[in-house]
C-alpha cells in the first residue's frame, strides 16, 4: 500500500470507520449525525488532496490509477461500472432529500424556564425570589425532615424519577420529556430550592409556554402535598444526590 | 412462612438450617455487624425505600407496587439457577442486583453503584435471613446443558401437555382459566406472565433464561419447577429446551422500538373495517408503552396494559386505525371479580378506603386535538383542559355489539362531553385469547368542523392512547396512559418528486461521459 492513491482510499475508509462506529463507542458519546459525518469526510478528503498534491511526483502517481481507469481499454468494465453506479448513488441521495416523509415536529423546550416572581400556593401568596427552604433554619431537625422527605419521595415520585433519582423510574419510558434526572449536574444542582419548590408545586400545567406544559407529566403536587411536605422532599433531593442548592446573592437584592 | 409451597425433603433441609442458624445466632449477629457496615450504609440509602429498613419488603414505596418488593427475611427468590426451594447462589443475587428485574420497578444497579458497593449490599441483604447463615451448605447451580436445535413444534406439544396453558392461556397471553385465581406466597394477586412480551420477563427473555425458569421455577409464585418431570422421564431436557424455544417464539424477535410517528399508508382498495382483515398484515405496527395514571387523583400505580400496537390506513376519504393490546380478561367477567378485589385491596392510592370491586368493562381511548396544530403547541396530553379540550374516541367492551365507539370532547380527565352519534367512529372489535383487536373508522372530514378533528394528509397529527382493564380494578381515573405521539396520513408520492433525482442522475452521467471522453482524447494525442 505504498501507492498514494490507495493510501488516500485507505485513509478515507479508516476515517469513515472511526467516525461512524468508533466515536459512538467513546464513553459519554452518541451516534454522529449523517450531516456531521459528511462534514468530517469532506475535511478528511481536503486534507488528503493537499497531501497528495503537495509533491509533483506524488501527484502524478496519485492520478495514474484514475487516468488509467478513464482511458485504458483493459479497464473498460471499471469505467462503465463507475458511470452507472455513481449517477445512481447521486440519484438515490437526491431522492432521499426530496421525498416527503412526515416527521414529528421539533420539540423545542426550555428546560429551566424563568420562574414567576410570585406564586399562589393553596390560596397563600409566596414570593419566590430570595426565598430559602424554611426548614434549613432548624438544623437540629434536618434529619427528621429528610427522613420525611424520603418517605414522600418513595410514595409519590419513585415511579417516574426512580430510586436512583436519575429520572429512570419504571414509568419513565411512557413519558416525553423524560422525567428530570436529579443526579445530572444540569438539574437541581443549577437551581435554587425555591425554583424546585415552584416546579414541584405547580408541575407541568404550571409551566410557561416555552416549557411545553402540554407534554409534561409532572403532577401539580399542590393538590397532593402540603407546603412543608414539598420543602421536605426538596431537602431529600439535595441530601440524597449530594448536590448543594444555588443560593441567593443577598447583596444584589436577590437575583439568581 | 418459609415452608409454604415446599416439598418435604426441602423442609427438612431448611429446618436443619434453622437449627444451625439458631445455635450460632449470637455469633452471626456479631459477625454481620462487623462485616456488613458498608453494605448497610448502601442498603439504607438506596434499597430501604422499597425493601424496608428491616428487609421485609415493606418500605414506604412497597404498597404502591405489584409485585411487591422482595422480602429478604424469607430468603425466597424467584430468579435463581438453583433447584426449586433452594437458596440462590451469590451470582444469582448479583445478577438481579446488576440487571434488575425486567417488567418490575427493580432497576439494574450496575453502573449506578460501584462493584464494591454492590458486593457489600449483597452481603448485607443476606444477613436478613438466617437461612444464609449456614455456610456449610453452599447453594449449587443446576447443570443446564446446552440448547439443542430449535423445534418449537415439539415445545408446543409440551406446552399443552404439562399444563402451561392453564395459567398462561392457549396463546400464552396470561389469560388461562386459572389466571384469575393466582396469588403469590404472601397472598398478593399475581398475573401469569404474558408470554408474548418476553422483554418484560423478570429474569430475562432469551431462550436460556426461559429454560432456567422452567427448571428452577419462580419460588414464591405459582410458577413451579419442571425439573421433576425430567427426573420422572416424562420429558427430556431437550424437550424442555424446545418448550423454552416455543415460549420465546411467542414474542417479537426484538423488544419493540418506540417511534414517534404512526404512518398511515394510502390503502389500495377498500379500507379494512374488520379487525382480522388480512390487509392489516401488510401494515407495519407501532408500539406505544402505556404507564399508570399517576398525575391526577385518584392515581393508579399498577396498570395491567403494558402498551398498544397501532396500525393505520387511509384512502383519502376515511381513516382506519387498528389498535391491538394484550388484556388477560374480557371484562366484565365475574370470574375475575375476586382478583379485582384483591388488587384494589393491595395497592395504595389516594382514597382512604379502597373502592369495592365492580364488574367494570375494558376501555380504550384514542385522543387527538380538536384541530391539527399549526405550531408545536397542543392541548394538555392528559385529556386536555377546560379551556382547551381534546377530541377523543372512547370504546368500551360494553359497546362491543353496537358497532360504534363514542366521540366526544374531554376537558380534563374528569369531564367528557359526548358528541352526537353522527360524529362517532365505526368500531369493530374481537377478543381473542387474551388480546383485543379493535378497528376504528371515520371519514377524514365531518360536518361538525368545530368539534370533530378534520384529518388532513401529509401532516403530523398529535395522538395519544389510554387503556383500562376493568378486571384489574381500572375505572374512572385509574387507567394506563401515554404521552402525545403523531399520526401521519401519507400522501402517494407525486410524480414531481422523481424529477430531481432523474435530473441529478442525468447531470452526473453527462459529466462522467465528458470526463472520460476528454481523458481519452488527451490519451490519444499524447
Amino acid at each position: 500500500m505504498k501507492h498514494p492513491f490507495w493510501q488516500a482510499v485507505g485513509i478515507l475508509a479508516l476515517a469513515f470507520v472511526v467516525i461512524e462506529w468508533g466515536i459512538p463507542l467513546l464513553p459519554g458519546s452518541a451516534l454522529v449525525p449523517a450531516s456531521v459525518v459528511l462534514q468530517y469526510m469532506v475535511t478528511v478528503l481536503a486534507g488528503v488532496l493537499i497531501y497528495v498534491s503537495d509533491d509533483e511526483a506524488r501527484w502524478r502517481r496519485f492520478r495514474e490509477p484514475i487516468q488509467a481507469a478513464l482511458v485504458q481499454p483493459r479497464l473498460k468494465p471499471v469505467r462503465l461500472g463507475g458511470l452507472v453506479v455513481v449517477p445512481l448513488v447521486v440519484g438515490w441521495i437526491a431522492y432521499g432529500q426530496v421525498r416527503s416523509a412526515v416527521q414529528a415536529p421539533p420539540n423545542l423546550r426550555s428546560i429551566h424556564p424563568a420562574p414567576p416572581a410570585e406564586i399562589t400556593f393553596r390560596g397563600k401568596s409566596m414570593t419566590l425570589s430570595g426565598l430559602d427552604n424554611p426548614l434549613r433554619q432548624h438544623a437540629d431537625s434536618l434529619p427528621v425532615y429528610i427522613a420525611a422527605g424520603k418517605r414522600i419521595y418513595y410514595q409519590n415520585c419513585l415511579p417516574c424519577h426512580g430510586d436512583r433519582l436519575d429520572g429512570l423510574g419504571h414509568f419513565a419510558p411512557g413519558f416525553n420529556p423524560l422525567p428530570a434526572n436529579f443526579q445530572d449536574n444540569g438539574t437541581i444542582a443549577q437551581l435554587t430550592e425555591s425554583f424546585v419548590f415552584w416546579r414541584v408545586a405547580k408541575g407541568g400545567p404550571g409551566l410557561p409556554r416555552e416549557g411545553t406544559p402540554w407534554n409534561s407529566a409532572m403532577p401539580k403536587w399542590e393538590d397532593f402535598l402540603t407546603e412543608r411536605e414539598i420543602w421536605e422532599v426538596v431537602l431529600f433531593l439535595y441530601d440524597q444526590t449530594g448536590w448543594k442548592p444555588r443560593t441567593w446573592e443577598r447583596t444584589a437584592g436577590g437575583t439568581r | 412462612m418459609r415452608a409454604v409451597g415446599l416439598s418435604d425433603s426441602r423442609t427438612v433441609g431448611l429446618l436443619g438450617a434453622v437449627v444451625v442458624a439458631l445455635l450460632s445466632v449470637s455469633q452471626t449477629v456479631r459477625l454481620s455487624s462487623q462485616d456488613t457496615t458498608r453494605g448497610k450504609t448502601v442498603y439504607v440509602k438506596w434499597c430501604a425505600g422499597c425493601h424496608g429498613e428491616d428487609g421485609k419488603g415493606d418500605g414506604p414505596a412497597a404498597a404502591y407496587m405489584l409485585p411487591r418488593p422482595r422480602d429478604f427475611t424469607g430468603a425466597v427468590y424467584q430468579i435463581r439457577t438453583t433447584a426449586n426451594g433452594q437458596l440462590p447462589t451469590d451470582a444469582d443475587l448479583m445478577r438481579s442486583i446488576d440487571d434488575g428485574l425486567f417488567g418490575t420497578a427493580m432497576p439494574g444497579w450496575k453502573g449506578r453503584l460501584s462493584d464494591a458497593e454492590r458486593r457489600d449490599v449483597l452481603a448485607y441483604l443476606k444477613t436478613f435471613s438466617a437461612f444464609f447463615a449456614d455456610t456449610t451448605q453452599r447453594p449449587v447451580a443446576l447443570a443446564f446443558g446446552r440448547e439443542p436445535g430449535s423445534d418449537a413444534r415439539v415445545g408446543r406439544q409440551f406446552y399443552d401437555s404439562i399444563g402451561c396453558r392453564k395459567c398462561h392461556g392457549d396463546q400464552g397471553r396470561g389469560d388461562g382459566p386459572s389466571a384469575p385465581t393466582l396469588k403469590d406466597d404472601a397472598g398478593f394477586p399475581i398475573f401469569a406472565a404474558d408470554l408474548a412480551q418476553s422483554w418484560r420477563f423478570n429474569g430475562g427473555g432469551d431462550v436460556a433464561a426461559i429454560y432456567r425458569r422452567l427448571r428452577t421455577g419462580l419460588d414464591g409464585t405459582p410458577m413451579p419447577s419442571f425439573s421433576d418431570l425430567i427426573d420422572q422421564k416424562f420429558l427430556t431436557a431437550d424437550e424442555l429446551w424446545h418448550l423454552a424455544q416455543y415460549v420465546r417464539s411467542l414474542s417479537p424477535t426484538r423488544p419493540p422500538e418506540l417511534r414517534d410517528v404512526i404512518h398511515a399508508p394510502a390503502a389500495r382498495g377498500a379500507l379494512p373495517a374488520a379487525p382480522d382483515d388480512s390487509a392489516w398484515n401488510r401494515v407495519e405496527p407501532s408500539w406505544f408503552p402505556l404507564v399508570g395514571q399517576v398525575i391526577h387523583k385518584s392515581r393508579w400505580f399498577t396498570p395491567a396494559i403494558a402498551g398498544v400496537w397501532v396500525q393505520a390506513l387511509h384512502d383519502g376519504r376515511a381513516l382506519a386505525l387498528r389498535i391491538t393490546w394484550d388484556d388477560r380478561s374480557q371484562s366484565p367477567d365475574s370470574a375475575w371479580r375476586p382478583f379485582t378485589q384483591r388488587v384494589l385491596a393491595s395497592v395504595a392510592g389516594d382514597d382512604s378506603t379502597p373502592p369495592a370491586a365492580a364488574l367494570w368493562p375494558d376501555q380504550l381511548i384514542v385522543q387527538f386535538p380538536t384541530k391539527v396544530p399549526e405550531g408545536m403547541e397542543r392541548p394538555y396530553f392528559l385529556m386536555g383542559a377546560a379551556t382547551q379540550p381534546v377530541y377523543q374516541w372512547r370504546w368500551t367492551s360494553a359497546l362491543r355489539t353496537s358497532g360504534r365507539a363514542v366521540a366526544g370532547l374531554a376537558r380534563g380527565i374528569e369531564r367528557f362531553d359526548s358528541l352526537p352519534a353522527g360524529s362517532a367512529p365505526a368500531a369493530q372489535a374481537v377478543y381473542d385469547h387474551g388480546q383485543w383487536r379493535l378497528v376504528l373508522t371515520r371519514a377524514l372530514a365531518t360536518p361538525d368542523t368545530a368539534d370533530d378533528l378534520q384529518f388532513r394528509t401529509g401532516r403530523a397529527i398529535p395522538v395519544a392512547f389510554f387503556g383500562q382493564d376493568g378486571s384489574n380494578g381500572e375505572f374512572g381515573t385509574r387507567m394506563a396512559v401515554s404521552t402525545w405521539y403523531f399520526l401521519a396520513l401519507d400522501q402517494p408520492t407525486p410524480p414531481r418528486v422523481f424529477v430531481t433525482p432523474v435530473v441529478a442522475i442525468a447531470v452526473t452521467l453527462g459529466l462522467g461521459l465528458v470526463l472520460v471522453r476528454r481523458a481519452q482524447q488527451r490519451g490519444t494525442r499524447a
